[in-house]
């Protein structure tokens, strides 16, 4: 219970951060006018943060999926998105793709460069479904969009969740989660400093 | 709100139209035949929704600027016959089809989207979605929980950045800078404080007992004549969409 509330908790705090960055952007995006549409592409790394951040925290296998179905329900019901439904297919797409590189390592490595393929393959499998869905097939700019997406996937939905969680654990909210836990484990191994806890500097930059 | 036919509806089945209805538009490519689509769903709406005229066109405003959006990109950025050749950009008749058609899609979906939010209070989707869609009662209580915290997050929001004001650099005018690296640090204490509310809430919902186990429904949601209407009415007006297109 404590892990779903969790998920939810991420879902629930990343879409209003989400929506009050929205609330800021589209004056901008409507003052663009058509490169309104292109700019969607840059902050789009954004929308695929929860799936990393959640199985880097839990540990366990389908943890990012659910999440992002999650997030999607939020948006959906709570904040009611312009998307509908179709949205949970979406978030299922992005939380395959952002899961994947996590299960290859059997969720017990998470370095940089997962982390970054993991932002990678989120942004990449969904855009063939988002191209298909608006129709980005056939227009000149296809490569274009799929080049901004990819690397704000990277950037956005890969490093800045590397960066957040590495953040959480010093701060000591995630003291009672698996991620605190295996950096307990990781420090222990390493036989020095018994008992410093998941505050300690030190454990954060071992945990990498 | 449940005065009206739309919020009287069962609110899984009015979901599941939901869906049926953004799946289904995907296969109309008309544009006429969707803007008689969006026109009709207009109508329904402010009829059987009981959705203020004004509420529903100020929630229309970001459909339109992104339908808008949509179409200038698709008119400039599509290969094809050229419709005006003395223009110095490109317009082409099939990029102006094309774009109108996904505008038009946006709106209807968009449409939907609206009034199923208007008419519907979580609790009662909730509360369907367990009885007549087998969701775990874990799941849904854990959204509840979430979109009690959602409510109270703007006024957290406020306060975090009320007290982050009193130590920022102040603008020519007086007033706090408040730029990306500011709204990056309200962020990450919002996150912080909300992962630690989280665990409270979670070992509150687990020590009253709604984790797991059989259990009774509190005011449960009914099925009715009313549903079945309202999947007709929908699956008539698709299909006949459907097959004009």
């Amino acid at each position: 219970m404590r892990d779903l509330v969790l998920l939810v908790v991420l879902g629930v705090v990343f879409g209003f951060l989400y929506w009050v960055l929205v609330q800021a952007w589209t004056a901008l995006s409507i003052a663009m006018g058509p490169a309104g549409d292109l700019a969607q592409h840059v902050l789009f790394g954004g929308w695929l943060l929860v799936a990393p951040l959640a199985v880097a925290i839990l540990r366990r296998p389908g943890v990012g999926i659910l999440a992002e179905l999650l997030a999607a329900v939020i948006e959906v019901v709570f904040l009611g998105s312009p998307v509908g439904p179709l949205l949970l297919i979406a978030g299922f797409l992005q939380g395959l793709g952002s899961e994947l590189p996590f299960a290859l390592g059997r969720y017990r490595s998470f370095g940089w460069v997962r982390f970054a393929v993991s932002g990678l393959l989120g942004a990449s499998l969904v855009f063939f479904w988002s191209a298909f869905r608006f129709g980005w097939y056939g227009q000149d700019l296809l490569l274009l969009r799929f080049g901004i997406q990819a690397l704000s996937g990277v950037l956005l939905g890969g490093l800045v969740a590397k960066v957040i969680v590495d953040a959480l654990l010093r701060t000591g909210v995630l003291a009672s989660f698996p991620i605190a836990a295996a950096s307990r484990s990781a420090a222990s191994a390493g036989s020095t400093a018994p008992g410093g806890g998941a505050g300690d500097p030190d454990l954060v930059r071992r945990e990498r | 709100m449940s005065a009206s036919f739309l919020g009287a509806c069962n609110p899984a089945v009015k979901l599941a139209v939901l869906t049926l209805c953004s799946a289904g538009v995907l296969f109309l490519t008309d544009p006429a035949v969707l803007a008689a689509l969006c026109a009709a769903l207009l109508l329904a709406v402010v009829l059987a929704g009981r959705v203020p005229p004004r509420d529903l066109a100020r929630a229309m405003v970001p459909f339109l600027a992104f339908g808008v959006g949509t179409l200038l990109v698709n008119a400039l950025a599509r290969p094809g016959t050229l419709l005006w050749p003395d223009l110095p950009v490109r317009v082409t008749a099939e990029g102006v089809r094309i774009g109108a058609m996904l505008a038009l899609r946006t709106l209807v979906i968009g449409t939907t989207a609206v009034v199923f939010a208007a008419t519907t209070p979580p609790q009662r989707l909730l509360t369907s979605l367990v009885e007549h869609a087998r969701v775990p009662p874990r799941v849904a209580f854990a959204l509840l929980a979430g979109h009690r915290m959602l409510q109270t997050l703007p006024e957290q929001w406020t306060t975090i950045r009320r007290a982050h004001a009193v130590r920022a650099p102040l603008r020519r005018d007086g007033r706090a800078r408040f730029g990306p690296r500011e709204y990056a640090r309200c962020a990450f204490a919002l996150l912080v404080t909300s992962i630690r509310a989280g665990e409270r809430v979670a070992f509150a919902l687990e020590s009253r007992g709604l984790a797991d186990g059989p259990r009774t429904i509190w005011r449960p949601t009914s099925l009715g004549v009313r549903d079945v209407a309202l999947v007709g009415v929908v699956l008539g007006a698709l299909g006949v969409a459907i097959g004009l297109s």
